[in-house]
């Protein structure tokens, strides 16, 4: 059941980033280039919507089954500073975040694939450097790790 | 080829597209319960091989963006089909026009690009969707630090190669 509605909302949510902008090439530059308020537009609208979403949740503190909302913040680190450059860098060299990395695969873009493999050797080094990351950089403990995001 | 938007096809008004992603979030939260974030979903790919410690962490037990991964794919390919078909294509538009190196040239930029987006979005602890959309909307400190550090390197580094080199 969770398996179906992750895939129908992986859909949706991949139709959405493909049809935006969020996962083209050229809006990406023109953004950071500022030449074009698209992806701000998107941004600014899509976290109000989103913040008072959340508002009205946390009143009930329920979901639709009535479980307790498990919305807890992530942790605030170092890391959030280093990986988020780092992170900027690449996006803007691919015009690709997580998410479009998979849309453009599934457009056929051939060079998706590449940042897909550089992605999971990225996130792969960093898994197997946690240990040593975590004394020089001041990361959280292991089993927290850095935040689900 | 092109890329998907061009003159042909226009993209979603700026207004509905965010406040589509908005409800999204937020439904995602209240039916399943789970809180956005994308990037994760390349530690639980890696747990699927890696015996690392890290990634035989309790938190990567629940693996729900595997499918919803999957779904992100399904989503580009009936983009693609309702704009006309898809074709595989190298197309990388204005990189194109700036950077004429080829095919090589291109898929080493973009492993190295790949290797920053996948080392730096797990060491910020989330990505665009996580703490840019979600996390913001949740007011996280993280993710207010994490997305003024990735939007500012990334207009760095795209005026540096657009305005500076190309210059």
């Amino acid at each position: 059941m969770l398996f179906v509605f992750m895939i129908v909302a992986g859909t949706v949510f991949g139709l959405l980033l493909s049809r935006s902008g969020a996962a083209d090439y050229d809006y990406i530059q023109a953004m950071f280039l500022f030449e074009n308020e698209q992806l701000y537009g998107i941004l600014c609208v899509a976290v109000s919507v989103a913040a008072l979403g959340f508002w009205l949740l946390k009143k009930s503190g329920r979901t639709v089954t009535g479980e307790p909302l498990n919305c807890r913040p992530k942790p605030s680190h170092p890391g959030n500073i280093y990986g988020g450059l780092l992170f900027g860098v690449g996006w803007s060299m691919t015009g690709m975040c997580p998410g479009p990395i998979l849309v453009n695969i599934g457009e056929g873009k051939l060079y998706a694939i590449c940042a897909f493999v550089g992605a999971i050797a990225g996130a792969y080094s960093f898994g197997a450097l946690y240990p040593r990351l975590q004394r020089w950089l001041g990361l959280p403990a292991m089993e927290e790790g850095p935040g689900q995001g | 080829m092109p890329l998907l938007l061009d003159a042909d096809i226009q993209p979603i008004h700026w207004a509905i597209a965010g406040a589509a992603m908005g409800v999204f979030v937020v439904s995602l939260q209240f039916l399943a319960n789970r809180s956005f974030g994308i990037s994760t979903g390349f530690e639980t790919l890696c747990s699927l091989f890696s015996r690392q410690p890290y990634f035989q962490r309790e938190r990567l037990k629940r693996r729900w963006r595997l499918p919803f991964f999957l779904g992100l794919i399904l989503g580009g390919v009936l983009s693609a089909v309702m704009a006309g078909g898809i074709e595989t294509s190298w197309a990388l538009g204005r990189f194109d026009a700036l950077i004429d190196q080829g095919r090589g040239f291109k898929a080493v930029w973009m492993l190295i690009g790949g290797f920053l987006v996948g080392f730096g979005t797990r060491l910020a602890g989330g990505c665009t969707s996580g703490h840019g959309i979600f996390g913001l909307a949740n007011f996280e400190k993280a993710s207010l630090v994490t997305v003024l550090c990735f939007m500012a390197a990334g207009v760095a580094s795209t005026q540096l190669i657009y305005r500076v080199f190309a210059g």
